[in-house]
């Protein structure tokens, strides 16, 4: 078990010499006729990111300059039956001494990158709002964590993970914030470690169900009252998304190695695969094509390639996690902050049947899945609510408040 | 618009560099321990198939076996609201002049290819059982067949350019016989050409619906009768397929172009993802490396590349044409053979209430989806018991019982 040890991306010469022959080599398909994106990613936008890799995109400048803004680590943690797991995460205090300690827990296709621009945020220390000390992972198979050699790593592993990584850190109490896997990571966190740990959950995709006949008062209000126009605008895009956006979903948790091949030896596969929900899961975000380039190159260059990533689909698939944890109800503080273009938005009356709901902002009139990389300044203000002077979570962490 | 010409498949050197230059390249993702094949094709299999391709796989002797066994020819099929489109076939006629015109149609990740075992046995001629002039043709964008360049070329456009086809080659009644997409495509044969055209269709992959309660008698009867052993079989192989094999429907249907960038750039991931198929979808059928790597070479350098070949889910996914197909009747005989290790198996009321069932083995004891290809012989024994004398669907196209003797010298 070793302490935490300072850690630089630095991809090897090797490694970039292969993407640039692989590019090379490069085959695209052809398109049809007007198809725009109903097809999947669009050729026109695939062959101008791909032109630019080959020719402008800088990684060593997009490494460097990750080094310097985002305070990174690698230790070791054990997980009950799978060994010692290497873990990379960013590590970076506030410099109010009293600080909350947050854990930021990302998602498939997100990663560890998609804390860089909340970071300052919520680091900041200022009179008017908490601050916090921040912890952002890459969960096992991702970035530049090493992934489990064996079957079974489910939700419940990611979990553990997570948590032994703050109590490592000294966090014995701590927050978190998650979205798309970091979702169901935390959901898992605090129904395992809410409480004595985990004194409050926050995420930006939550997940639920109708209220059940057995909880009649909750019941007969959701029978009776009517959706409104922005309910059921989501509602409607994630049945959308229920009927289009599923594919990826449905390999990944079936087939992931048959998936793997393609992704594992083609970058231009690996940057369709993933771009496609870059535009599709966000609301019309101006992606630059660094941006997009450096977010696939996380998938392209990390530890364990991007087979390993998918991985996570079929493991919590198969064994039927989703399910269970969605019908848990952990009693800690839940706050949800609900963008109108995420994928996966339910009605609200469908999120207090499986949370100690004492914060939710479903006003947000912009914004999609990717909550910290898309509207960083709207998710940090909706943290400063909940955790903040006067608000439902405010210092839940006792003796952490945040404001110094 | 073209007439008939001759084809032979003659890949260009510059592809065939292109491939060994990529598999110089290739990096394999790992693999979890003890996964065997429940994540998707093994990676043990997957490495030795690219070792071989790099190192012993000689596509040029492929090419040549498959120019000398199968005559190929192309010609323009003209498509209503779509272009002309030049379509790849293979065109052998049987000695036996009375011979019966059928049309094989393959699917996906089928190709011409699976014509090649049952071509002699369908065409030989004998006085114990019918023949057939064969005609199977490569669905525009598979194989050397061009592909559909505007959206919407949906299972109605894959029928008309089946049927034109085989008028254009004179046959002007004729039979078909189709697995896979080729199932769903001769259903809409019989059911836009059916009766002044195609006679009769024979399908290795039946689909269908459950009796409606508006047929009341069927109905009924299918309420009370308990499914037999292979019936509940089957449906719990569906029932699996469905759970844990129909993410490559999902994307094809939904997403094709995303996924299509793999497809087209990296000759292992298209392997992987077509070999898992040839895998789980056939009963322990043993592949060799040859027959899988021409398999996957019939895409990697079909006319249109290997994407345009997925496009078929989607239109047919989005129009809703899976679903709606399988409710209609065609009034043609229909003549089934269903394979216990096939994915799509309903019950046998089921095929009775989308067709006119006169013909129908279901009780193959070995056999999956690709029926010509792993269990040939057993396909045509079907065929023969279904088109020869004594059979529900003898003479069923005027004048050409398959048992006309050669014309004499």
């Amino acid at each position: 078990m070793s302490a935490g040890q300072p850690f630089k991306i630095s991809v090897s010469d090797d490694k970039i010499d292969l993407l640039r022959r692989k590019l090379d080599l490069c085959v695209f398909p052809d398109e049809l006729e007007d198809s725009g994106t109903s097809y999947g990613a669009p050729l026109a936008d695939m062959r101008r990111l791909v032109d630019y890799w080959r020719s402008g995109f800088d990684w060593r400048a997009q490494e460097a300059a990750l080094n310097v803004e985002l305070a990174q680590f690698t230790r070791d943690i054990e997980v009950t039956g799978f060994g010692t797991l290497n873990i990379h995460y960013v590590h970076q205090k506030s410099k109010a001494v009293n600080a909350i300690p947050l854990l930021f827990v990302h998602g498939w296709p997100g990663n560890f990158l998609e804390v860089r621009k909340i970071l300052p945020l919520l680091t900041a220390a200022a009179p008017d709002h908490p601050s916090f000390h921040v912890v952002a992972l890459s969960l096992p198979g991702y970035g530049f964590s090493q992934a489990p050699s064996k079957k079974g790593f489910r939700a419940a592993q990611y979990a553990e993970v997570a948590h032994k990584l703050m109590v490592a850190l000294g966090y014995n109490e701590y927050v978190t914030q998650g979205g798309d896997w970091g979702s169901l990571i935390t959901r898992v966190m605090a129904v395992k470690y809410g409480g004595k740990h985990v004194k409050a959950w926050h995420t930006n995709m939550p997940m639920g169900y109708p209220p059940p006949i057995t909880r009649p008062v909750a019941y007969l209000k959701y029978l009776v009252t009517p959706y409104t126009a922005a309910e059921k605008a989501r509602t409607q895009l994630s049945q959308q998304f229920e009927q289009q956006g599923m594919g990826y979903y449905r390999e990944q948790a079936t087939q992931p190695q048959t998936l793997g091949y393609s992704l594992a030896d083609s970058p231009v596969g690996l940057l369709g695969w993933i771009y496609e929900k870059l535009l599709g899961w966000t609301d019309k975000y101006p992606w630059t094509d660094d941006e997009v380039l450096t977010w696939v190159s996380i998938y392209l260059f990390s530890r364990a390639g991007p087979t390993a990533s998918i991985r996570i689909y079929y493991e919590a698939f198969q064994g039927g996690d989703w399910q269970h944890f969605i019908r848990q109800r952990p009693s800690i503080p839940m706050g949800i902050s609900v963008f109108p273009a995420d994928h996966s938005n339910r009605p609200l009356s469908w999120y207090t049947s499986n949370g100690n709901l004492v914060f939710c902002n479903a006003a947000h009139t912009k914004g999609g899945h990717f909550a910290a990389w898309e509207t960083p300044d709207a998710l940090s203000k909706d943290l400063h609510e909940m955790f903040g002077k006067g608000g439902p979570a405010f210092a839940i962490v006792p003796g952490k408040a945040g404001y110094d | 618009m073209s007439t008939e010409q001759p084809f032979k498949i003659s890949v260009s050197e510059d592809k065939i560099d292109l491939l060994r230059r990529k598999l110089d390249l290739c990096v394999f993702p790992d693999e979890l321990e003890d996964s065997g094949t429940s994540y998707g094709a093994p990676l043990a299999d997957i490495r030795r198939l690219v070792d071989y391709w790099k190192t012993g796989f000689d596509w040029r002797a492929q090419e040549a076996a498959l120019n000398a066994e199968l005559p190929q020819f192309t010609r323009d099929i003209e498509v209503a609201g779509f272009e002309t489109l030049n379509i790849h076939y293979v065109h052998q006629t049987s000695q036996a002049v009375g011979a019966i015109p059928l049309l094989f149609v393959h699917g996906w990740p089928g190709s011409f290819l699976e014509v090649r075992k049952i071509l002699p046995l369908l065409t030989a001629v004998s006085p114990e059982h019918p023949s057939f002039h064969v005609v199977a043709m490569s669905l525009p964008g598979f194989g050397f067949s061009q592909a559909p360049s505007k959206k919407g070329f949906r299972i109605a456009q894959y029928a008309e350019v089946g049927h034109k086809l085989m008028l254009a080659l004179g046959y002007n009644e004729y039979v078909t016989q189709g697995g896979d997409w080729g199932s769903l495509i001769t259903r809409m044969m019989a059911l836009q050409y059916g009766g002044k055209h195609v006679k009769a269709w024979h399908t290795n992959m039946p689909l269908g619906i459950p009796p409606p309660v508006t047929r009341p008698v069927s109905y009924l009867k299918w309420l009370v009768t308990p499914y037999t052993a292979a019936e509940k079989v089957g449906a719990q192989r569906f029932s699996l397929f469905d759970k844990q094999g129909r993410g490559y429907f999902i994307e094809q249907g939904t997403q094709p172009q995303t996924l299509g960038y793999s497809l087209a750039d990296s000759p292992v991931g298209l392997l992987g993802w077509i070999y898992e198929k040839l895998l789980s979808w056939t009963d322990k059928y043993p592949w060799t490396d040859d027959e899988v790597l021409s398999w996957i070479s019939i895409y990697l350098f079909s006319r249109a590349g290997p994407t345009a070949s997925v496009r078929i889910y989607y239109e047919t996914y989005q129009s809703g044409d899976w679903q709606h197909l399988q409710a209609q009747r065609p009034s043609i005989p229909m003549g089934i053979s269903v394979f216990p290790a096939e994915i799509e198996i309903r019950p046998l009321s089921w095929y009775k209430t989308s067709g006119n069932l006169i013909f129908s083995n279901t009780s193959h004891t070995k056999g999956g989806h690709f029926a010509a290809w792993e269990t040939p012989d057993v396909l045509v024994k079907d065929l023969h018991k279904m088109f020869g004398k004594g059979g529900p669907a003898f003479s069923v196209v005027p004048g050409k019982t398959g048992y006309e003797s050669p014309q004499a010298q």
